[in-house]
């Protein structure tokens, strides 16, 4: 009735999105080059809520992307850049064919080329940003530094991607920010704070590289492009946070110590500072030299209240914090050869160990095997020829587990030969109620400063004495908390707890009685309860049933836990009595 | 060539003069000729009559070899002597025959020396041997513009002097300048291993330009959609393993990792069963030995009770019609008037129900207020339920392109593949795809598959001969 019909598909969400093609051809690119463009200014494709609509009545599947953002892309000047060298390949191509050398050495110098530094800044337009985003980078650059020069990408990248890693594994050292390794069967998963950003990156093993055939490399390596870029930008601005020269340089005094003679048997000239930063055994050159860093005080602010018990949790957190960067602080380190240098390297140097290994092994070594101040020796193999008296032979595991346990482990669980306990993976979280591994229980009791349990003491007679050694150490550690009467009474009702979790019946034992003393707290905590009961008690019938479901849940979990303790306990047991079969049968 | 002698007039040949001037040449006082017998022959032979009013017929039978042999014999001359007999001197042409005694002196050992001098047939064929000179070059002495020229240089130089370039000269080295800058502009390549970085975020310098200006130039960019800005997915870049995937795990979290990727190979298996369960032969398809005999029988036996049955089912559905037309008379005037009345009361007898039953609400108001809540209380839970669902959906992958994401298989290690140390660890899956897969997962690319191979010919086989011979 009236006015002009109405077309179909001329408005909503129809004219909201364009195809992938004619995206493509609105652009004049080709479909690669439109990949790439996609690809460096983060523009992806998206999902139509109601396809048949997007699809002018189609469902046959296709990529959408949405038309703002195409026509967004028409601005970017890189497109002009793309367009430029397909005419120079053209051209190249002509010259080639007719033989033509002078034309196509010509061509060569000209070739056109285009930066990406712009785009970088349009998509991060903060620091910050760009931080929160270098997961993805870190990860890509690590990975493509791994990859052996045959031609599945271009060999510079891999350079570049080897120059960036080196670079930020330096800087994360420089700032010892790293705070969780975890060993998998993938890779190694590290996990820094970096300008109180979490940032996790995955390492591949080295040398662990089948090429897989159905992976785009065209595509990663435009990923790489991009994140290479954004990685150098970070690493710059990074480096000048910590007053740190860029590109990194290595102090003076390093760089002496690591003059070595034979340095042209291991590197050509190009190549050996690259490799001597790389190899991450020495501290790199300040804009100002400083001595030694000092600590930076935290600021004291009167607080009351609610603040106040928050700044005092934030206190303690970068108290443990601090300790926790200190944690190989005065250790000195021999990595034996069979010992993947480059993680234990980076590792223990982040937590401020010193680092050496076999100058045959790897450049960068500062200090031989017969170094009488050595403590720690990295040990991979069950048996070693010669053994120093004055250091610790310990397997690798022990390094990555103290750092995830914050703590220095006893040394006795990772002698060299000895069946490693399990390597947990730092990146659990369990809420109340979950189960929890046992390991992960002592380690948790460890860190609260109580004594390991014997439970193995009547099985295993010979490790009884790499025990009493132990012991000796941690008795200064403990003797501070033992006097104190009410944390002692509280693990013992943990200890209590634990053991019931484990199915364990309690010993039976008669100790002196002691006078009981009036515990404000056991009152208080009382009165708590007490009221909690009444609370209950008084609560509507709705709340109730709504609280008794929850009540339901967690005691749900709870029972499943045990079950699996339960499991656990009774696969133990099983293991234990095999052991014991087969030592009966071995004597 | 004709510069000098007879042959001077016989620059220009014409074909009608032709005869004249050889007769002309011939009546020259001392010229001689090297083939003289030519000359007789033609004497002898007998002239042809042609009509001579026809330019063709000049052309066709004015006979000019006379001419033309002379001519030759001028060159030849020319050639061989470096002149006109006639014209040599007599010494050059005569010497005094006084003995031999030359040959005799050359005829001692001087044999094999000549022949090793002697120069090659090749040089000899290719050497010069006419002995007219070759043409002057006149424009060697003589230089077109000359004055001109010298004027230009003269003014050039003074200006040299003066230390004034010409404007040629300034636009090269202009030119010069521009190329040495250009190519120090050229930066290295976006992965050259060296390339420089700078503080790329630090507080730009204040812009004091039009804006508007900027953006039409090209000097500022387009502003970037804040859309743009959000992730396409809410999954973490790098996603954690497991705990069970730990290089040593621990036992309990390695049997759920292992449960879990046993999961995914039964839910794998039982696809396969099905399909190939909808593959197979249904069962009643198959051929027993009941169906084979029927087959066999068929058609012996007679099919009388079938055909009967086919009859019955034809004869209803006739009476339909008739009663519609009957319902189509017209309706008397009372007719009308009781259905207007019977519309009216109808209608007043729902007005009143709808009263009363609002009426009554009043007593239903507690129902009521509970069927209310109770609607709310729906709509509020389906909200929550589609809120969760939207949450949930931005951490899957969507649906991208023509293929669906698949997820790749998990990374596990068997309980007796667990390495007992890090040195005897066997890596389990590849970084790089999972890189991938995980830019799939957060649908910053859609899922491709590599493109196959097509052919566009028949491969054809053909044994070679060799191996034929072989056999």
């Amino acid at each position: 009735m009236g006015g002009l019909q109405k077309k179909k598909y001329e408005r909503g969400s129809a004219a909201n999105y364009i195809t992938r093609n004619k995206a493509r051809k609105k652009l004049q690119l080709s479909l690669a080059d439109f990949r790439r463009l996609c690809i460096l200014k983060g523009i992806y494709p998206h999902e139509p809520k109601h396809k048949k609509v997007v699809n002018k009545g189609s469902t046959a599947p296709r990529t959408f992307y949405l038309l703002k953002d195409i026509r967004f892309l028409l601005h970017e000047p890189i497109v002009g850049k793309f367009r430029e060298y397909k005419v120079f390949v053209r051209k190249l191509r002509k010259a080639y064919g007719k033989a033509e050398w002078t034309n196509v050495q010509r061509l060569r110098e000209n070739k056109p080329g285009y930066k990406l530094d712009h785009i970088i800044k349009e998509r991060y337009p903060t620091f910050i940003d760009a931080l929160r985003d270098i997961d993805d980078s870190l990860s890509m650059c690590f990975l493509f530094s791994t990859f052996a020069r045959t031609g599945k990408c271009h060999v510079q990248t891999i350079q570049l991607c080897r120059r960036l890693s080196v670079e930020w594994m330096n800087y994360i050292i420089t700032s010892r920010s790293l705070r969780k390794v975890f060993l998998s069967i993938k890779g190694i998963y590290y996990q820094a704070e970096v300008l109180g950003q979490p940032i996790t990156w995955l390492v591949p093993y080295q040398f662990a590289h089948n090429h897989p055939t159905d992976v785009d490399y065209r595509v990663m390596a435009t990923f790489t492009e991009f994140y290479t870029t954004l990685l150098g930008f970070v690493n710059f601005r990074l480096y000048q946070s910590l007053n740190l020269l860029y590109p990194p340089k290595l102090d003076i005094k390093a760089e002496a110590e690591l003059k070595a003679e034979f340095e042209e048997d291991y590197a050509m000239d190009s190549e050996s500072y690259l490799e001597k930063l790389a190899a991450l055994s020495a501290s790199l050159a300040r804009v100002v030299p400083t001595a030694e860093e000092e600590e930076a005080q935290l600021d004291q602010f009167p607080a009351e209240g609610e603040d106040a018990e928050v700044l005092e949790a934030r206190e303690k957190l970068q108290k443990e914090q601090d300790a926790q960067k200190k944690l190989f602080e005065g250790l000195k380190f021999f990595l034996n050869r069979e010992v993947p240098r480059e993680p234990m390297a980076f590792v223990l140097r982040c937590f401020g160990a010193q680092v050496s290994w076999d100058k045959s092994l790897c450049i960068g070594g500062t200090y031989d095997v017969t170094d009488q101040s050595i403590t720690h020796q990295i040990v991979d193999r069950p048996n070693t020829d010669q053994q120093y008296i004055n250091r610790y032979y310990v397997q690798p595991q022990w390094v990555f587990d103290s750092v995830n346990g914050k703590l220095l482990l006893p040394v006795v669980d990772y002698f060299p030969g000895v069946v490693l306990p399990p390597h947990l993976s730092p990146f659990v979280e369990e809420k109340d109620g979950d189960y929890v591994p046992p390991e992960k229980l002592k380690l948790m009791a460890l860190q609260r400063g109580e004594r390991p349990e014997r439970e193995e003491e009547e099985e295993d007679d010979e490790e009884e004495e790499e025990d009493d050694e132990d012991d000796d150490e941690e008795e200064g550690e403990e003797e501070e908390e033992m006097d104190d009467e009410e944390l002692a009474d509280e693990k013992n009702l943990k200890a209590m707890e634990r053991q019931r979790s484990q199915g364990k019946a309690l010993s039976v034992k008669v100790t002196p009685g002691k006078a009981k003393v009036e515990n404000r707290m056991r009152t208080e905590q009382e009165e708590k309860a007490e009221e909690k009961r009444l609370a209950i008690m008084m609560m509507k019938k709705k709340e109730k049933y709504l609280y008794d479901k929850i009540m339901f849940g967690k005691k749900r979990k709870v029972r499943e836990a045990n079950k699996l303790a339960a499991k656990r306990k009774a696969h133990e047991d099983a293991t234990k009595a095999d052991k014991k079969k087969k030592k009966a049968k071995k004597q | 060539m004709f510069s000098n002698g007879p042959g001077r007039f016989l620059g220009v040949v014409n074909m009608a003069a032709a005869r004249r001037n050889k007769r002309v040449a011939a009546t020259q006082p001392g010229f001689l000729k090297l083939n003289a017998s030519l000359d007789h022959n033609e004497l002898n032979t007998r002239r042809k009559r042609v009509n001579k009013n026809k330019k063709k017929n000049w052309n066709k039978h004015s006979d000019i070899q006379d001419v033309e042999e002379f001519l030759d014999d001028v060159r030849l001359q020319e050639r061989s002597t470096g002149g006109l007999i006639s014209e040599k001197p007599d010494d050059s042409l005569f010497f005094m025959d006084t003995g031999e005694h030359v040959k005799n002196i050359q005829k001692g050992g001087t044999e094999k020396k000549g022949r090793r001098s002697r120069p090659l047939r090749i040089d000899l064929i290719l050497q010069h041997d006419s002995l007219v000179p070759p043409p002057k070059d006149v424009l060697a002495h003589q230089q077109p513009n000359a004055k001109k020229l010298r004027r230009i240089s003269q003014k050039a130089e003074q200006l040299a002097a003066k230390g004034v370039l010409p404007r040629r000269q300034k636009l090269l080295l202009r030119r010069k300048v521009a190329a040495g800058s250009k190519t120090k502009e050229q930066l290295p390549a976006n992965n050259h291993p060296e390339r420089p970085f700078y503080d790329l975020w630090e507080e730009p310098s204040e812009v004091t330009a039009d804006p508007w200006f900027l953006e039409q130039t090209k000097k500022k960019l387009v502003k970037r959609p804040d859309k743009l800005n959000q992730k396409p997915s809410a999954l973490p870049a790098v996603e954690i393993i497991a705990p069970g995937g730990s290089y040593n795990p621990e036992f309990f979290s390695h049997q759920a990792l292992l449960l879990q990727a046993h999961e995914v190979e039964v839910k794998r298996q039982k696809e396969e069963q099905r399909v190939e369960r909808q593959l197979a032969v249904p069962r009643e398809d198959k051929a027993t030995e009941e169906t084979v005999f029927q087959e066999q029988v068929e058609g012996l036996l007679e099919e009388e009770e079938e055909e009967e049955l086919e009859k019955e089912g034809e004869e209803p559905a006739e009476d339909k019609p008739a009663s519609q037309s009957a319902s189509r008379e017209k309706k008397t005037e009372r007719q009308r008037k009781r259905e207007k009345a019977e519309k009216e009361k109808e209608q007043r007898k729902r007005v009143e129900q709808a009263l009363t039953g609002r009426r009554q609400q009043l007593f239903q108001l507690r129902s009521i207020g509970v069927e209310l809540k109770k609607r709310e209380q729906r709509t509020s839970e389906r909200q929550a339920k589609r809120h969760a669902r939207q949450e949930a959906q931005k951490s899957l992958p969507r649906r991208l392109g023509r293929l669906k994401f698949q997820a790749p298989d998990l990374e596990v290690q068997l309980s007796d593949e667990v390495p007992g140390s890090l040195r005897l660890l066997r890596p389990e899956g590849s970084v790089l795809k999972d890189r991938f897969k995980s830019l799939q997962k957060r649908n910053m690319i859609e899922p491709r598959e590599r493109a196959k191979f097509k052919r566009k010919h028949k491969l054809k086989y053909v044994e070679k001969r060799a191996f034929k011979a072989i056999t």
